[in-house]
């Protein structure tokens, strides 16, 4: 399921957690605070537009499972 | 008048000639009536009479056609060939058959239900979790029920970038549990396997989702290598199926609940994260204020220690210096005496309140 930046969902909502976390851990800098909340901010639309993009793909089997079909 | 003649026959042929008359007329059968005498011999062959209050016809079919547990008293619905025996018995050779009723449903459903379990095949310890969010999906079911329309709408809603498979097969009657079966195992036998099967079909009678209960159904779904979720009937319908089954689902649509997350509330989890980076932002901003201004005060409270300590240590040499004044030492009386103590030259005296012109005239040592 890989989207923009090549990067699964899964592993953007696993970012966005760390940037996120970033904010109460003890290596919090207010000087840098502002760039990681647009790159959060940034994860986010990312993040949402992938989710609202990404349609399923149904297949039929063709295989017959019983001549009573 | 010329009397009709009879057709002639000898006993094998007549027998022969009636099986194909019945074959053509009757190829395939359904009585519903009630077991009596149902026995099992050898292991293989399963013996019985159906009977109602009009008649009764002898039964038989093998131990491996028999896929739900029978008990004399249960009315039933066998699928069947008629056959006049060798022997000249009218007999039903039995492909299959089903418990017919609510009462004989629940009697069939009962039995299976304590043999697995004593089995272990409900046990929670078999239960393997659904992957958090899978990729490939297998769906049994069929694609025109009603059901599998709900059971899309919902994925569709919920997430997207799924690939699903779906095996279209019957989901009722008489050959419904062979074909999910052959589903079952076409499934588990591919190179790259699905991430986890669903079998899913909507409400129905009793009847209708019997198929559910077929016990080489039920233990096919145990023994598949993949992860399985059951979503049968509505909420109140139970089926073997659904209790062998790794998750079970209400329904259909609960399925899709339990397959994939809401992608609107992970949207929503999302924008409130990034919302609650603001605050902590500012209360960052506020812990730094606070220490800027903590830090500020204790420099003015320093910058004030020191101005008193240089205030005091003025005061000091300004005592000192005061002490030390010629003018103070004049007002005791003392005198201050300029010019060079020579005989004969003028020197100038001066008292805390006057000067004094004065002549030397001896200057001697003491």
């Amino acid at each position: 399921m890989s989207t923009k930046n090549n990067l699964t969902i899964a592993e953007k909502t696993a970012k966005l957690d760390e940037l996120v976390a970033w904010f109460d851990a003890e290596d919090f800098e207010l000087e840098r605070a502002l760039d990681v909340f647009k790159e959060a901010e940034k994860l986010a639309r990312e993040i949402e537009q992938d989710l609202q993009g990404l349609k399923n793909n149904i297949e039929i089997v063709k295989t017959k499972f019983s001549e009573t079909e | 008048m010329e009397k009709p003649t009879s057709l002639q026959f000898s006993v094998s042929d007549f027998i022969a000639l009636t099986n194909q008359t019945l074959e053509y007329a009757y190829p395939s059968v359904e009585v519903e009536g009630e077991v009596a005498s149902f026995k099992v011999n050898q292991g293989k062959y399963v013996f019985f009479d159906i009977k109602d209050a009009g008649g009764s016809i002898g039964c038989f079919m093998t131990v491996w056609q028999l896929r739900v547990p029978i008990e004399d008293g249960m009315k039933v619905i066998v699928t069947a060939t008629p056959k006049l025996t060798q022997w000249g018995k009218f007999s039903l050779t039995v492909r299959a058959i089903r418990p017919s009723g609510e009462g004989s449903l629940k009697k069939s459903f009962d039995i299976l239900r304590a043999k697995l379990d004593q089995e272990g095949l409900f046990a929670p310890e078999r239960k393997r979790p659904l992957p958090a969010l899978p990729r490939q999906v297998a769906i049994i079911s069929s694609t025109q029920a009603a059901g599998y329309a709900d059971f899309i709408k919902i994925l569709n809603d919920r997430w997207g970038g799924l690939e699903l498979r779906v095996a279209q097969v019957q989901v009722q009657g008489a050959g419904a549990p062979d074909q999910m079966i052959e589903a079952l195992k076409y499934f588990n036998s591919g190179e790259v396997l699905p991430d986890v099967i669903v079998l899913i079909r909507g409400g129905g009678s009793a009847d209708d989702l019997s198929a559910y209960n077929d016990e080489l159904l039920v233990r096919e779904i145990a023994a598949s290598r993949v992860p399985t979720l059951v979503g049968v009937g509505h909420e109140n319908d139970i089926s073997l199926a659904d209790m062998v089954a790794d998750r079970r689902a209400a329904t259909p649509s609960n399925a899709a609940q339990i397959l994939v997350p809401d992608k609107m509330e992970l949207i929503r989890s999302v924008r409130r994260q990034v919302g609650s980076m603001l605050p902590r932002t500012e209360q960052a901003i506020e812990r730094r204020r606070q220490e800027i201004y903590d830090q500020l005060r204790r420099s003015v409270s320093a910058i004030d220690r020191q101005v008193n300590q240089y205030d005091q240590q003025l005061a000091g040499i300004a005592r000192v210096l005061a002490e030390l004044d010629p003018r103070k030492v004049l007002a005791r009386g003392y005198a201050l005496v300029r010019g060079d103590i020579k005989p004969g030259v003028m020197i100038e005296i001066e008292k805390h309140d006057i000067l004094i012109q004065a002549e030397v005239r001896h200057v001697n040592k003491k």
